[in-house]
């Protein structure tokens, strides 16, 4: 009988205790993969959304995260130098701040407002209508909205929208602008409960009539393809020292180590205890079950077994019982992980497309390979029993008793 | 004592490096973690600029270092902050091109007599003085907060390790009763009832599960500290993140002994029910 046999028939000898043993390793498996998935799920989705915008550096004036430090001076000046550079395809300066739109029942809704210098691409999915185009009228200023305030509003392409400026830090009595809407987009970074706007550039000073012209609190940059956001960053350093200049992979590479390292950490202590969880059973288990048959392996031995077959049968079944687990845990783990993904969503002010847990195919391998060498570790102790099991003391023990 | 602080934002103002001045100026305080990361002392001069480029400093001197606030809002950000007295601040901030910069602050902090008043005063304050927002500091606990959804997301995990532990305990259990199988059948020949043996069976299982449950609750209580210290090692705070608490050792107990107690009568009442003759292998 092969060493896989011998196991096969070793665990469904006592089927509860084997289904105990795998449904165990297949909860703390499933924890463990889920662990693998959230270990890199943020990056992984931020990196998409990032991408999906359509730029791949940004240029802020300190290293304070973007939106939320000092704005940049002379933005469309800088926009323009950094648009010349052999590097960059597209620089677009963006301005952020708030509004407040006036709902059908008379309460006031409000609306994160950017205003954004002209783009080659959009940056955002178009559901409805055409992309912000300035107007020929000068009196009509453009504004695109997203879904959620097109429907709060009722608006279409084509609708009015009036919006009142509410953008610096002080309170304001600014008289509201109406604006005309041309298109109802996804932006990349929307919340699931936010309402946002964005316009042109003097559409924004328009509405935001307090704020001093000639600022902007990000640029986007668009390096060419043959060139690369690395060369793009290295080429407005050069011209803009001064300033914080940084890539996509910059970016993330910082928030892996600041907002993000929270649930890296959080992912490495679990995924450390349920591997040192699953080991703790499987060996506790196949110790147990070895003591129990310590007879039946010295009969074994007895009839001409070798020593390397009874402890590759042990290997087995360590592999048996824990592959059946990890196996079950990759359907469990990724019912799981939609499960914890859904709770963690619901953090406020989160952009709606960013996931904590995303499966990648390096978090299955990496599994697999976890789950194999805690088998194999787990089997070592009794293993070791086994190997060194004195034939003729244990059978005459066995007979005594 | 300073007696009227404001806070500075890391990124309002640009530190230069340190400089004696002749005359005595103003005095700031400024944060452990600033302190550290610039080498700053008390009696240390410092130029500081409210311009981002650095452009127009003034000298400060350093009357104290203290510990910011914890705020887990701010766990990952560094706490490079500084206090100026208000006129300080302001005069350092003024625009010269706007007037009223030199005479606005951004918020007022307000302490009511009785807290429960915040939205009432809110309203009529709002009322009296058009175009202010007045907000209680209080967030309501509506269960949308970041907190409370990583405490839901943290008892989610916790519910998956108990359906884990809960499965090994059961293996476990069943190992253990069919190692005692014999011993069992012998108690069952001599006339103990089954209602007696699964009688002592309960007993030793709620023995076992509270010497276990406890042995979980000081463990955690004795690694806290190691576990606070590492965090506020890694994030620089003084954030307390473990605390066991009596409630939280409670629902552990509570939780943990009923389900070892479970999981020890169910393996056992499974080999109880088998008959004498088939417990004594005969």
């Amino acid at each position: 009988m092969s060493p896989a046999g011998l196991a096969w028939r070793g665990l469904v000898r006592q089927p509860a205790r084997a289904a105990l043993g795998v449904a165990g390793i297949a909860v703390v498996g499933a924890l463990l993969f889920d662990m693998l998935l959230l270990s890199r799920g943020l990056v992984v989705s931020f990196r998409d959304i990032l991408e999906g915008a359509g730029f791949d550096v940004r240029v802020t004036a300190t290293d304070a995260p973007p939106l939320l430090g000092p704005p940049l001076r002379d933005a469309e000046t800088l926009a323009e130098t950094v648009r010349a550079l052999p590097e960059v395809r597209d620089a677009v300066p963006l301005r952020s701040g708030k509004a407040e739109a006036t709902a059908a029942d008379g309460s006031t809704l409000p609306i994160y407002f950017f205003g954004t210098g002209s783009r080659s691409g959009h940056g955002w999915t178009a559901i409805e209508g055409s992309g912000l185009t300035p107007s020929a009228d000068a009196g009509t200023v453009p504004v695109v909205v997203n879904r959620r305030l097109a429907s709060r509003l009722s608006l279409t392409p084509g609708s009015k929208l009036r919006l009142r400026g509410a953008c610096g830090s002080q309170a304001t009595a600014l008289p509201p602008v109406e604006m005309k809407v041309q298109g109802i987009v996804a932006f990349p970074f929307d919340s699931s409960a936010g309402l946002t706007a964005m316009t042109t550039l003097p559409g924004f000073l328009r509405v935001c009539a307090n704020e001093s012209p000639g600022l902007a609190e990000l640029l986007l940059v668009a390096s060419k393809p043959e060139a690369g956001a690395d060369a793009a960053v290295a080429a407005i350093r050069r011209v803009a020292p001064g300033l914080h200049v940084f890539s996509n992979e910059q970016l993330l590479d910082r928030l892996q180590r600041t907002d993000f390292s929270y649930f890296r950490q959080i992912s490495f202590v679990l995924s450390a205890i349920t591997i040192f969880f699953a080991f703790l059973l499987v060996t506790t288990l196949l110790t147990v079950s070895v003591n129990q048959r310590l007879g039946e392996l010295a009969v074994l031995r007895a009839l001409g077994f070798r020593r390397w077959r009874i402890v590759s049968g042990l290997l087995c079944e360590s592999l048996l019982l824990v592959g059946a687990g990890g196996l079950l845990a990759l359907p469990g783990g990724a019912l799981l992980a939609l499960w914890l993904d859904r709770i963690l969503r619901t953090m406020p002010d989160l952009p709606e497309r960013l996931h904590f847990f995303v499966f990648e195919p390096r978090a299955v391998l990496l599994h697999v390979a976890i789950i194999a060498l805690t088998a194999l570790l787990a089997a070592a102790y009794p293993a070791v029993l086994v190997a060194r099991l004195p034939i003729a003391a244990t059978l005459r023990r066995e007979v005594v008793s | 004592m300073l007696p009227l602080l404001s806070s500075l934002g890391p990124l309002a103002l640009a530190l230069a490096s340190a400089t004696p001045a002749p005359a005595e100026p103003p005095k700031i305080l400024v944060t452990r973690q600033l302190a550290e990361a610039q080498r700053l002392q008390i009696g240390d001069v410092v130029s500081i600029s409210g311009d981002p480029s650095g452009r127009d400093p003034k000298p400060f001197k350093i009357a104290g270092i203290y510990e910011p606030t914890p705020d887990p809002m701010r766990l990952v950000a560094k706490r490079y902050e500084a206090r100026l007295h208000l006129p300080d601040l302001m005069a350092l901030n003024a625009d010269p091109k706007d007037p009223l910069s030199a005479e606005s602050v951004t918020a007022v902090n307000v302490k009511l007599r009785d807290p429960a008043d915040a939205e009432a005063f809110g309203r009529e304050l709002a009322a009296r003085v058009p175009g202010i927002l007045a907000l209680p500091t209080a967030r309501a606990d509506d269960g949308a907060g970041p907190f409370a959804v990583l405490e839901r997301f943290h008892l989610a995990i916790a519910l998956v390790t108990v359906l884990g532990s809960t499965a090994f305990l059961l293996a476990l259990m069943v190992m253990r009763a069919e190692e005692r199988r014999e011993t069992v059948g012998i108690l069952r020949l001599i006339g103990i009832s089954r209602r007696h043996i699964l009688l002592e069976v309960l007993v030793e299982g709620l023995v076992v599960a509270t010497a276990g449950a406890v042995f979980g609750v000081v463990f955690a209580w004795l690694t806290e500290g190691a576990v606070n210290r590492f965090f506020q090692w890694r994030y620089d705070t003084a954030l307390v993140f473990v605390r066991v608490t009596a409630p939280i050792a409670a629902r552990c107990v509570s939780l943990s002994v009923p389900l070892g107690v479970l999981a020890g009568l169910a393996a056992s009442w499974a080999l109880l029910r088998r008959d004498v003759v088939a417990l004594l292998r005969r």
